[in-house]
């Protein structure tokens, strides 16, 4: 078969870390927005640590699931998306909110 | 005529295509209400599968359980266009005459198909069967005669949008509205033609049902959402269109070939592997970033609003899109975990919440605009009489939602153990799965989730009917509060 599929015994983790990175990512993005809006930078650190987060589950989950090749590059191309699009969601947000810049 | 008082329930408050959208959304309740109960037998019948046995099979029900959740849906969605139009395109609804019309085939069509589905159940299987039974295609089981009838009723709606809004003014929501339209309807057609390879008449039938749901749905609640946000937030026109073409540019970007997580199984090419890995991966990519603009815009209008109702189940919205559509789906969406999950109640537990968060939300989100006009833009915010009822009615359909998800999800964790890994998903391994303790808890805690959420719909149409009455005072109007706070 083209996949390998995760091990019973890594079933369970494998779930957990595909929730997880969803919910890091959007952890990652509500702090980096709310750091942005109120323009308080001390958040900031904790956003990019829900990003780690988010690294170390996409790793675990890549590690189950048997990924190589085109699944590893699906891997990176999914740390860079999280990473990046909070970014390109708040310059959007800077760019059709002229006047409401905080 | 004298205009009706405030606070007084009367549809001379309303427009045309307002007074022919209290129609749809009236029958959208009734199948609401339908889709709850028959989902209550349903589940009842996991426990108890004795339970009506021959004479309202599990089948049946779940059959019309789940048609009614996307008849309702449907109706609610076309009712709020309808609802906007007038609104939207600066001009009465062109051929109303005929909407209404079609309105009354289309209503009395369900409730033959309906009929038949109860009373009638099943046929020889044959063309007889197809035409005027059942066609057999899982969500989408309407007999033949009943889908023409379907697509000759939608396209007079899409007359209706179009012939309106080329008479009076083209914006962007009703031009993203005109082609969205044009892709729903036309991938209903996708599902309307026999073959006996099963294969290809499920690759189809994944164009009408992931297509509609991942795609085309989700735009026209854009379209629906950006409507409400100006009206009820008073958000400019020209920031929420500029987000909605954002958005349908990132839905269908990953959307469309997100397609590819039907296609796993069911005896298509490998490469779907590739196309649905790589999309469903990215999939809730847009639905994460979409956090920052929504703490970006709470940030900037501070939540003052028309219609408190209305921003509470937006607010629902939010979270049960995120939680429903991206968490939930993406844990078990990789080929590789999928093996053990696809069709099991894990899969379930998600189209719960999916469906529930993404679009149950927005139509009852519409329901209060359509009140709150109803009763001469009555004032609904703070202070307004009997407000417990529609923040009860709120918290206890959610939280039984919840309670279902997370219960099916229990179920569906051990069938993906015992029937699919351990017994490799074999016919006795199905029973080994249905019937083992902890499916059968997940069971009884999901017709828990269930009771509550009757009680909270109990309540839901008690408010809905109720709510504003009696009331004097006028709406907020969150633009006039803009304008005299800028003149300020």
């Amino acid at each position: 078969m083209i996949v390998e599929p995760v091990e019973v015994q890594d079933f369970l983790l494998a779930v957990i870390a595909g929730a997880l990175i969803v919910l890091a990512g959007a952890v990652y993005a509500l702090l980096f927005a709310i750091s942005r809006i109120q323009g308080r930078p001390g958040l900031m650190p904790f956003a990019y640590a829900a990003y780690a987060t988010l690294v170390g589950a996409v790793v675990f989950l890549a590690r189950a699931a048997h990924f190589s090749g085109f699944w590893t590059f699906i891997a990176v191309l999914m740390l860079l998306g999280y990473l990046l699009a909070p970014h390109g969601v708040w310059r959007l947000c800077v760019g059709t909110h002229p006047e409401e810049v905080p | 005529m004298a205009a009706a008082a405030i606070g007084v329930l009367d549809t001379s408050h309303l427009n045309g295509g307002q007074k022919l959208a209290v129609k749809y959304y009236t029958v959208a309740i009734v199948l609401f209400v339908a889709q709850v109960l028959f989902g209550i037998l349903a589940g009842l019948q996991f426990l108890y599968p004795d339970f009506l046995y021959g004479v309202l099979d599990f089948n049946v029900n779940r059959m019309v359980h789940i048609n009614a959740m996307v008849v309702w849906m449907l109706m609610g969605f076309i009712g709020s266009v309808y609802w906007l139009l007038e609104d939207e395109a600066g001009t009465p609804v062109v051929g109303l005459k005929l909407g209404e019309i079609i309105f009354y085939v289309l209503t009395g069509a369900v409730a033959v198909v309906v009929l038949v589905y109860l009373f009638v159940q099943v046929g020889p299987g044959n063309d007889m069967t197809r035409w005027f039974i059942n066609e057999g295609r899982e969500y989408i089981e309407a007999p033949r005669w009943a889908d023409i009838g379907i697509v000759v009723a939608v396209l007079t709606f899409f007359f209706n949008v179009v012939a309106t809004v080329m008479k009076g003014r083209a914006t962007g929501i009703t031009g993203v509205l005109i082609a969205d339209l044009l892709a729903l309807f036309g991938l209903y057609l996708a599902g309307m033609f026999y073959t006996t390879n099963v294969s290809i008449d499920q690759y189809w039938w994944w164009w009408v049902i992931h297509l509609w749901v991942e795609a085309t749905w989700e735009v026209l609640v854009g379209v629906i959402m950006a409507w409400a946000l100006m009206t009820v937030l008073g958000t400019r026109r020209v920031v929420v269109q500029t987000w909605l073409y954002i958005e349908v540019a990132l839905m269908f970007g990953s959307g469309i070939l997100g397609l590819g997580h039907h296609y796993f199984w069911i005896g298509t090419p490998d490469y779907w592997f590739w196309i649905g890995g790589f999309f469903s991966a990215l999939e809730p990519i847009p639905l994460v970033a979409m956090v920052v603009h929504a703490v970006y815009d709470s940030g900037a209008h501070k939540m003052r609003n028309s219609n408190h109702p209305t921003l509470g189940w937006v607010i629902a919205h939010a979270f049960g899109n995120f939680f429903g559509a991206g968490v939930w789906g993406f844990m078990h969406t990789l080929p590789q975990v999928n093996l053990y999950t696809h069709g099991t109640q894990w899969t379930t537990s998600h189209g719960h919440l999916a469906f529930f968060g993404a679009y149950a939300t927005i139509n009852i989100a519409m329901f209060y605009v359509a009140a709150q006009k109803l009763r001469g833009n009555v004032w609904m915010g703070a202070g307004i009489a009997g407000a417990w009822r529609w923040k009860w009615a709120l918290f206890l359909l959610n939280a039984g939602m919840l309670t279902m998800t997370v219960a099916l999800l229990a179920s569906g964790y051990e069938q993906s153990f015992i029937e699919r890994a351990i017994e490799g998903a074999t016919w006795s391994g199905y029973f080994a799965g249905q019937s083992h303790p902890w499916f059968v808890q997940g069971m009884q805690w999901r017709m828990w989730g269930g009771w509550v959420m009757l009680l909270g719909l109990a309540l839901l149409l008690w408010d809905l009917f109720t709510i504003g009455a009696g009331e004097t005072r006028k709406a907020y109007s969150p633009s006039e509060d803009e304008a005299a706070r800028t003149a300020a």
